[in-house]
């Protein structure tokens, strides 16, 4: 297959180009420059106006296989990422089985081979069964393909063994990613604690529960020379502690979420659980600490916690009963540009690299620019049209998202991995 | 109020003049029980469905009261109280109701948001009788009617609320409601049971507080269930520092201020023996008042159910 796409900037970790035309055949970026001809045989896009950019890769979703598959699957989850702009997810391990061992990353993998148009990669539980108690298959997970261990969902408890788990694995050059939370500090991990949660007569979940454990673990990643990655950051004054951790030379690497970053316990409302998730939405100061840690490269990458729960699960029941977690997939780089790029707050650069070089450069991976010679694995976004996020527009089985209804600007129009043309739309 | 509302779920979702006519309406009510037959006919062919997740012997009392002298068919709906627990559908439960084709619901549950949850599901008229640490908006209802009995001018009046206010629903919805006509709130508690993130302002001791000057000291009840997590060392100690000891009912008494308790109230803890008899205690005004409040709530709504709208 051979596209021309014509006048188009592209955007690299960079820069924005001027527009140019990009030709690609059979999957390999050919040639990149000025009025370059097409073939006959050459379909020609327009890219006049729009912005190709490398397909985004998310290293934080959960596709609820096995066990969960109410809410989402490997295909349904592929498809959602694919509607969104990405390309290359990594899967968490809190499923039911969790995914503890060397057989369910294989049958995973492999099942994710037939159904799954998007490159799926899985990380692996650091404890069996999540239960703290002692260690998964580490290395037998390692062999298929596994780098990065978490109990994600979950604190691992237990200081000891996570020191153990990081002197083991470190060995294997795996690396660790911790869901802060110190759970006796958390009540019942509804939402933040402040003003909100008083209002709503909820025990809240303070922003210490999150930094104490936050802190603990980079001190026994610090010891012990692993690699640790904090996932989806939500308190101010944990950007600050991965600042000084930075400035300290340990090796610790974060993520921050879109909605972390755009809402806050305000927007809950009167119980609205398509904001609630944990860690939880915190404040307007945090948002901003949170984004200013994200243009001083605190945040190494931006993953969106994909978490999609059934209408059922999230409606039927009242606030501190309803499952956490929002579906971020299809809506986060809408959002990003929506609530910042479009305002001038970030510049695509910032997201090309935080939201697709630098994750899969964590997952060892080579990024994937948009070069002369490159293999093709990119998006076309137009900033000058809109998405509407209706109940119909969603891939995923789960439509628990804030944007649920709204409509966005910007638009992802096209979407390419290799010779195929996962999405297309508007072009 | 411009429009009939159909919920009763909790004080912020009324503006100054929506509540005003509720506490015009108590005034009407409470005259009815001065007449020899308590009884009028607004609510007759109507029923009231008392649903009721945590016990409650006063408020699920007051409501039956409160309904009968409207006239209106009672029904309790038995909730097995082993049957409570997280994450029960609130969908199954309203299906079931609506099927007994009943008009209003007066519900109470340990879960924060459980009613306006039903409301969003049912044509039923759903009144909150208490959700978790949420909301008890008639609480708040016959407090402020209580307090406008003694002091007809709310405004700028001072209230003083102590005790457990970090836990209570009554303190976030009694708090709201005197804020919302004007009056002044403050509290007093130990500092594990006052929330830091609150509009109002905390006093840290009972001297600093007193020395306000308020009009009406409002006792929340402490709670000897929560005894188990250690918000504070001792009912004595909580007694000494917090407490209305006779010492400081002397006071009350010299400055003409009024006591309020939403009962039930744990003598020698918030309140000594003495303070009950308190010839400014208006406890048991709140009791009666919590009649002719709930009334004038159930009066004031209207439900989307059938029978409302063939009419």
């Amino acid at each position: 297959m051979k596209i021309l796409i014509k006048n188009a900037q592209i955007c690299s970790e960079k820069e924005v180009s001027s527009p140019c035309d990009v030709f690609v055949d059979n999957g390999i970026i050919e040639e990149v420059g000025q009025k370059l001809s097409a073939p006959s045989d050459a379909r020609v896009i327009d890219g006049k106006g729009k912005l190709l950019m490398p397909a985004m890769f998310d290293t934080h979703v959960h596709f609820r296989e096995p066990g969960q598959t109410h809410k989402e699957d490997i295909q349904s989850g592929s498809e959602a990422a694919i509607n969104g702009g990405i390309t290359g997810i990594v899967m968490m391990p809190n499923t039911c089985p969790a995914i503890d061992s060397p057989t369910i990353v294989r049958d995973l993998l492999d099942k994710a081979k037939q159904v799954s148009r998007i490159n799926v990669y899985t990380s692996g539980c650091v404890s069996k069964g999540r239960k703290g108690k002692e260690l998964a298959a580490i290395h037998g997970m390692k062999e298929e393909g596994v780098l990065m261990l978490t109990d994600d969902g979950d604190t691992l408890d237990d200081p000891s063994l996570y020191k153990k788990a990081m002197e083991y694995a470190t060995e294997f050059g795996m690396f660790f990613a911790s869901h802060c939370e110190t759970p006796c500090l958390s009540g019942p991990r509804a939402m933040n604690e402040g003003k909100k949660s008083y209002e709503l007569g909820i025990e809240g979940s303070p922003a210490i529960s999150e930094e104490i454990c936050m802190d603990r673990d980079i001190r026994l990643a610090h010891a012990t020379g692993a690699h640790l990655h904090i996932q989806h950051v939500s308190s101010g004054i944990g950007v600050k502690t991965i600042k000084f951790w930075k400035e300290m030379g340990a090796r610790v690497t974060a993520e921050v979420c879109p909605h972390h970053l755009i809402f806050n316990e305000g927007d809950i409302g009167d119980y609205d659980t398509n904001f609630k998730m944990n860690p939880p939405l915190r404040t307007a100061e945090d948002n901003a600490m949170l984004l200013q840690g994200l243009k001083d490269d605190i945040f190494d990458i931006i993953s969106t916690d994909h978490a999609p729960h059934t209408d059922f699960e999230k409606k039927s029941v009242d606030f501190i009963s309803a499952p956490n977690g929002i579906t971020g997939l299809e809506t986060a780089l809408v959002s990003l540009y929506h609530a910042f790029v479009k305002k001038g707050d970030l510049d695509w650069p910032l997201v090309v690299r935080k939201f697709s070089a630098e994750p899969r450069r964590m997952m060892q991976l080579p990024p994937v620019p948009i070069e002369k010679g490159g293999a093709a694995e990119f998006l076309l976004f137009d900033p000058e049209s809109q998405t509407t996020f209706t109940k119909e527009f969603f891939q995923s089985k789960s439509i628990n998202s804030p944007y649920i209804d709204q409509t966005l600007d910007g638009e992802i129009q096209l979407v390419l991995l290799g010779d195929e043309v996962l999405l297309e739309r508007g072009v | 109020m411009n429009s009939a509302p159909k919920d009763f779920l909790d004080i912020a979702s009324f503006s100054k003049e929506d509540l005003t006519s509720f506490l015009d309406n108590t005034m009407q009510m409470k005259e009815i029980f001065t007449r020899s037959v308590k009884k009028v006919p607004t609510l007759r062919g109507r029923t009231v469905l008392m649903l009721f997740y945590e016990n409650s012997t006063r408020t699920s009392t007051s409501f039956e009261i409160a309904a009968k002298r409207l006239s209106a068919d009672v029904t309790n709906f038995d909730v097995p109280r082993s049957s409570v627990q997280k994450g029960e559908s609130v969908k199954d439960t309203i299906d079931t109701l609506e099927a007994m084709r009943c008009d209003y619901v007066v519900v109470r549950h340990p879960m924060p948001g459980f009613a306006k949850n039903l409301a969003g599901l049912t044509n039923m008229s759903v009144i909150n009788a208490g959700d978790g640490q949420h909301a008890h908006p008639t609480q708040a209802l016959l407090d402020a009617h209580t307090i406008r009995e003694v002091h007809p001018e709310l405004e700028k009046k001072k209230v003083l609320i102590i005790g457990d206010v970090l836990h209570s629903r009554v303190a976030r919805s009694t708090s709201r409601i005197l804020d919302k006509l004007g009056a002044e709130v403050a509290f007093l508690g130990p500092g594990s049971l006052v929330p830091k993130h609150s509009k109002f302002s905390r006093f840290t001791n009972y001297e600093e507080a007193i020395a306000w000057k308020p009009d009406v000291v409002y006792l929340l009840r402490v709670q000897m269930e929560r005894q188990t997590a250690p918000f504070f060392p001792s009912t004595a100690e909580y007694h000494n520092l917090y407490g209305i000891t006779r010492e400081r009912l002397a006071y009350l008494s010299d400055h003409g201020i009024y006591l309020m308790h939403p009962g039930p109230f744990n003598r020698g803890v918030e309140i000594c023996d003495e303070a009950v008899d308190y010839e400014r205690s208006l406890i048991n005004k709140q009791v009666e008042n919590g009649v002719a409040a709930r009334m004038s709530v159930l009066y004031a709504l209207k439900p989307q159910t059938s029978s409302f709208i063939i009419e």
